[in-house]
């Protein structure tokens, strides 16, 4: 199992590549007035429209620096019947580790404002915050994606 | 440019292996005094194999995005990405009196102004032209006109500007010359648009056919390599290859 390696601040975080489409360089993004901090702005991928979260202000509350090495991490998501895409902006994207399929340590904590970040990897000897992505997007309260249907546009903060 | 690099020093003299800045300019394997070497070199043996390297490496990756940089990526990704179907081949198309012909691309080892080949002698054989001289090496040329029995075109009507050219290919059994009136270039198509090869006026033609496709209102025919250079082999060469005298 591939595993791509990222940085959020001084947090290494890990996510699985298996739902991610490409790795893009930091791009011009279209901002939206009165967006959620997280949000980014959108980005004309290939023709797409595509949402970029801040993975950085999301989580930890504070935007990404933008440097060479930060970059937009795209992922599918199956949405009905269409493919849709999100883009996470993450910095220090520079490593991919191989990992066994059990690598990923299920912790008993369970956050219930961020089940995404309930489980670790451990790296020779470190632990590396593990982000699940198929978690995520019902948490993004501004966009309407969720596979799980949970998608009530409550009021941001 | 300068401040960046000044930044991006001053950053690697801040990283734990902080004195080294540019040490591998110094006393690494590009450093230019011989009495100076890195101890570390000894264990690591190139500087790229060091870790005081490879962080500098990530630290250029640490410098801030120019705008530019960012303009032009947001160009690229905005375009829309062409899907090449699997499968697909590269060909070289050419014509050949009046005929388009294609053959896959990876069997082009040149192509060369055309040149009269040298007749040898006491043979009568319509399809061998004679030697050539390429690079140094002679290499037989051979007429595909005759071969598939393609009629010379008597009156050139073309007005934009065509140029005669010799094409080089290599087959398993060694290299074929074979002048062409006119070479379009390199195409790439999917088997999916070949059409059967019709029965068509030349039977020589039809028999090296494999397929035809259609390209800017062109037939164009892809020929059967595998076949065309066995029929070569078999009616121009004896069984010892003037390739193999000449190596």
């Amino acid at each position: 199992m591939l595993m791509l390696l990222f940085y959020l601040g001084d947090i290494l975080c890990t996510i699985k590549c298996e739902k991610v489409r490409e790795i893009a360089p930091l791009v011009n993004l279209k901002t939206v007035r009165h967006a959620p901090d997280y949000f980014a702005g959108y980005f004309n991928y290939r023709g797409l429209i595509v949402p970029v979260i801040d993975l950085r202000q999301f989580i930890y509350g504070h935007p990404c620096h933008k440097r060479l090495s930060t970059r937009i991490i795209l992922a599918n998501y199956q949405k009905k019947d269409s493919l849709s895409i999100i883009g996470f902006m993450a910095e220090r994207v520079t490593e991919t580790v191989m990992k066994p399929q059990d690598a990923v340590l299920t912790m008993s904590l369970n956050i219930r404002k961020a089940p995404y970040l309930g489980n670790l990897v451990i790296e020779e000897k470190e632990m590396i915050q593990y982000i699940d992505l198929q978690k995520l997007p019902p948490k993004l309260d501004c966009l309407s994606i969720p596979e799980d249907g949970d998608s009530n546009a409550a009021e941001v903060d | 440019m300068k401040t960046k690099s000044d930044k991006n020093r001053k950053q690697i003299q801040n990283s734990d292996q902080a004195s080294e800045a540019n040490c591998w300019k110094t006393i690494g394997v590009w450093g230019q005094s011989e009495r100076m070497r890195c101890p570390a070199l000894a264990k690591v043996i190139h500087c790229r194999n060091c870790e005081v390297f490879t962080q500098a490496g990530r630290n250029l990756l640490e410098r801030d995005l120019s705008a530019t940089y960012q303009n032009e990526w947001t160009l690229v990704l905005s375009e829309e990405k062409e899907e090449v179907l699997p499968d697909t081949i590269a060909a070289v198309i050419f014509r050949i009196g009046d005929e388009w012909l294609a053959l896959p691309a990876k069997l082009f080892e040149e192509v060369i102004d055309p040149e009269r080949p040298h007749q040898v002698p006491h043979r009568h054989n319509p399809v061998l032209m004679g030697v050539i001289n390429v690079h140094g090496e002679i290499q037989l040329c051979v007429s595909l006109q005759k071969l598939l029995g393609i009629e010379e075109l008597k009156n050139h009507q073309f007005q934009r500007n065509v140029y005669q050219r010799m094409i080089m290919v290599n087959s398993e059994s060694g290299y074929w010359v074979f002048p062409a009136d006119e070479i379009y270039g390199i195409v790439r198509i999917h088997p999916q648009i070949f059409q059967n090869a019709p029965v068509t006026v030349s039977k020589d033609k039809a028999a090296f056919t494999k397929a035809l496709f259609q390209w800017n209102d062109k037939e164009v025919a892809f020929l059967d390599d595998e076949l065309l250079f066995y029929y070569l082999n078999k009616s121009v060469c004896k069984p010892e290859r003037l390739k193999s005298t000449v190596e």
